[in-house]
Order: structure tokens, then sequence, then C-alpha cells
């Protein structure tokens, strides 16, 4: 595929505010992993969750506009904010030229909560008048269009884990098809709170120890919070106005399993990480670290293994592959965009970033994924997964600039 | 005896019929050698079943390699009653 130019990346998240600060602390193998206890939650089991400090979240607020915006659209804003200013992008570069695809997999989580809390308390209270357009899932995208005056397509998709991993993927869709020079593309993601974190708890999904991936004796994952959101332009529109490129991002596929909910099928994971590589032109060789998906729960890392081996094949022995999220946790509808700055980031520093928490190698799985500590690479390419419930696969492969 | 404070044998035969309720075995006459795939447990149902192990006995029990290699009733069981132990130890210590 024509490569995208990547220009702006920015970043909220547990480890912090900014690209740099989730860039750092998964390089440097910094959990931003802690206990927080639920008042509502009668007998609450998980307790470990990455979630933004009240610190953070305050400073973000100063800015914000609370009454019309979810903490979900206030975490995106931001990270929009970030990426344009990083991109250098001015009001000049938006407009129907731009385009704004940002997904979430719970949309306005805290603001439905609060509302059904205020609701069942006491039902003749008034409701919130803005609580409509703060819970819908497109607020956030719809926010960062306002904005920035972007009044190309706004989309939103809402994929569960991999919300945002098709939402970058659709964007350089969209730049490639001539309909938009630019687009902002992420996710945004905001539920860790009591009724939401009580819902994900009854999946027994989660751990309640530490979360480990591909490590012999994981149990499960931990959840995270946060957004991410990058500025793709057609590399034309990126030289027109002298733009430093990043990184291209020059691979992309999505499929469905339509097997099973929950459980993933290795058959659909293979097919789209190898339609991603095709999609690059790239032998897999080049490709030198890949960031997983990695959720730490049985069943994922066997399945993600088992599509690596099958698509990298000789190559696999050499891949540099880890997973992020005992780092920052899984943001869910934000996780693959924070996993794609994190990509670009460790193609650009040729470092591929430690999963964490790692005892040994299960038998079952049979390799080592940059266990605990940083390592350094050498390929021009990289890649990140994403493979949500609902059986929704989707795969980005980015190069070095004029390496892909 | 106490809901929830089952031993041994009562302890099995309480999770049996936890088994047979929440994976929504047909005849609910499940044995402890039956295959989990034979009658129709699936993904879904483990969740089920573990949400009422969890409300029964307080124990959190997630989805770890024990568990999804568990491919009988039996086996199943075993794993559920090894957490649900040393649920109890750690209740004692603290």
């Amino acid at each position: 595929m024509r490569p995208i130019a990547i220009t702006g990346l920015g970043a909220v998240s547990a480890c912090g505010l900014g690209a740099d600060r989730l860039w750092r602390a998964a390089r440097d193998g910094h959990s931003a992993v802690g206990e927080v206890l639920f008042p509502r939650i009668h007998r609450q089991q998980v307790k470990q969750m990455a979630r933004i400090a009240d610190a953070d979240f305050a400073t973000l607020l100063e800015t914000a506009k609370p009454r019309f915006q979810d903490r979900t659209a206030i975490l995106g804003i931001a990270a929009a904010r970030e990426a344009v200013a990083r991109a250098g992008l001015g009001p000049e570069d938006f407009g129907e030229r731009c385009g704004v695809v940002v997904g979430s997999g719970l949309g306005g989580a805290e603001t439905i909560e609060q509302g059904y809390i205020r609701f069942v308390e006491d039902p003749a209270s008034r409701s919130d008048v803005m609580a409509i357009p703060k819970l819908m899932a497109n607020s956030t995208a719809s926010w960062i269009a306002m904005s920035f005056k972007a009044t190309g397509p706004t989309l939103c998709i809402s994929t569960a884990c991999s919300s945002a991993t098709q939402s970058i993927g659709l964007a350089a869709d969209l730049i490639r098809a001539g309909i938009v020079d630019r687009c902002l593309a992420g996710g945004a993601e905001a539920l860790l709170i009591d009724g939401a974190f009580a819902a994900w708890e009854a999946l027994h999904v989660m751990t309640t120890s530490h979360c480990r991936p591909f490590s012999r004796e994981r149990n499960g994952m931990v959840l995270g919070e946060g957004a991410g959101v990058v500025v793709l332009e057609s590399m034309e529109a990126a030289e027109a106005r002298g733009a430093t490129v990043l990184a291209e991002l020059v691979g992309y596929a999505t499929n469905a399993d339509a097997n099973d909910l929950l459980r993933p099928d290795p058959v659909g994971a293979t097919t789209c990480i190898r339609k991603a590589v095709d999609s690059s032109g790239l032998d897999p060789s080049r490709i030198g670290y890949v960031n997983a998906h990695g959720t730490g729960t049985v069943a994922n890392d066997l399945t993600e293994t088992t599509a690596l081996r099958t698509v990298f094949g000789d190559a696999f022995d050499g891949l540099a592959v880890s997973s992020t999220k005992p780092i920052h946790g899984h943001a869910l509808g934000a996780g693959g965009a924070l996993e794609f700055i994190v990509t670009v980031e460790a193609l650009r520093n040729r470092i591929a970033p430690p999963t964490i928490n790692f005892l040994g190698v299960d038998p079952k799985i049979g390799f080592e994924p940059v266990p605990n500590v940083a390592r350094p690479f050498t390929a021009d390419a990289a890649m990140s997964n994403s493979f949500a419930f609902g059986g929704i696969n989707a795969s980005l492969v980015v190069a070095l600039p004029g390496r892909g | 005896m106490a809901e929830g404070a089952e031993k041994g044998e009562d302890l099995r035969r309480s999770l049996l019929a936890i088994v047979a309720e929440e994976g929504m075995v047909k005849d609910r006459t499940i044995g402890v050698d039956d295959q989990l795939a034979d009658l129709g447990i699936e993904s879904a149902d483990f969740v089920m079943i573990l949400m009422a192990i969890e409300e029964k006995f307080g124990v959190y029990v997630p989805v770890d390699e024990s568990l999804t290699e568990a491919k009988t009733v039996g086996e199943l069981l075993d794993v559920v009653v090894a957490h649900i132990e040393e649920h109890r130890r750690q209740q004692v210590a603290s």
C-alpha cells in the first residue's frame, strides 16, 4: 500500500500526560498499575488497574468543559491537541480536507453510570440535560473535530479493543482514497468506575495478581484508560507544508473471526497479521518489532503466538515481540492508539520495550517476549496488533521514513 | 452447614450442581468423568459458572492455565476446589 505519513503523536495514559511519558514508561518498564478501590463495589476482587493520576486529570480539567464533556472526551481532546501541536498543524490545515476517526469501546461510561445512579436514587430529580451528548460514543470524535474545525468526515469506530487500531487503519484508507488529505485518528476510553469495573470483573478475565503476558503462570489482564491520537497525512500533503515525517504507515489489515464473541481464533488472527504484512509489501524478515495485543489471558497470548509464528516463519526467532499492557494497562478502545504510539517510538529509537512481570517461558508458547528489560533491534519496520472481543482483528505496520 | 462453607464431598456436590445449573446442562445428571465439550459447556458458560461460584463461596477464580486445561467436569472441580481452599487459608491467615 502507498505509505501514509505519521506526523504527530499525542497520548494521555496512566503513565502521565503526553506521548513521551508513555514511551519512556514503556521503554523503562515503569508500570503505572496500582491499587484502586471502588466504594460502590460490594466485594471487589480485582484491585489492580492503570488509572490516570488525579493530579494529571486535574491539569486537563483546567482547559476542559466538564458540563459538556465526559472524561473520555477530555482525554481524547488532550491527546489530539498534543498530536496537532507536534505535527505543527495550523488553522489552514484543517477544514474539509481533514477528517477525524476516533473510536471508543463504551463511550461516556462515567456519564452513563452517574446518570443511572442519580435516576435510581432519586427518580424525581432532574437528569443531566447534557447526558446524551456527553455519553454518545462519537462525542470524543466530534469534540476533536470542533476543537480544530476539521469539517471532513468524522467517524467513530466502536469495536472494543480494536477500535483505535481500526480507526488508524481506516483513516489511512480515507487518505489513500483521496477523500481527505489528513486525519486525526485514534481512540479514547475511560471506564474505570464502579459499575463498569464490576461488569469487567464478572467476566473473570482480569488477574488478581500481576498481568504477565506470554509468561508462565499468567492468569489475566489488567485494565487501563486513556486516549491516543495520531496525525496521518498523505505524503504529498506532509511534504507540501514541510512537515517532519516521524514514520510511515505502510501496512494495515482487519478481519473478523465470525466465530465466538469471547474466544479468539488463531485462523482469524493469522490471516489478519499476514494480510497486514502483505499490504506493506515488506518481507516479514524486515519487521523487527511487534507490539503484541498480549493481554495476559491464557487464550489471547497462545492464539497470538500461533499466529505470529505462522506468519513470520523462520523470521519469528529473530523477532522482538513485547506486550506493554502491564505498563499502561489494557486501555480497550484507546489501547490500539497507545500501543501504536509506543510502536512508532520503539521504531524511531530502535528499542523494543519489555514485557514486564515475565516469570519464564510457558512451554505451550515456547518463546520469550523481550522479557523484563528493553532491548535494541535493527530493523526498519514494526507492527502493532489488536484482537477484540467480538472476534475483530486489526494489525498495523509502520516503517522508518523512506524505508517502507 | 452454612451456605458456602461446605467441605470435601459436600463441596464437590455443591459445585457439581452449580456446573449443571449455570452450564445449562439439559438433564442435570452430570458426572465427574463427563467431558465439558460433550456437555456443550463453552467460554460463556465458564464465566457464568465462575460468577456463581464467586457469589456462593466469595472466591475469585480467574481463567488461568489450569482452568483452560480442564477437559472434564472432575478436572474443573479440582481447579475450583484448589482456589476455594487457598481462599479459605488466606482468610484464616488474615
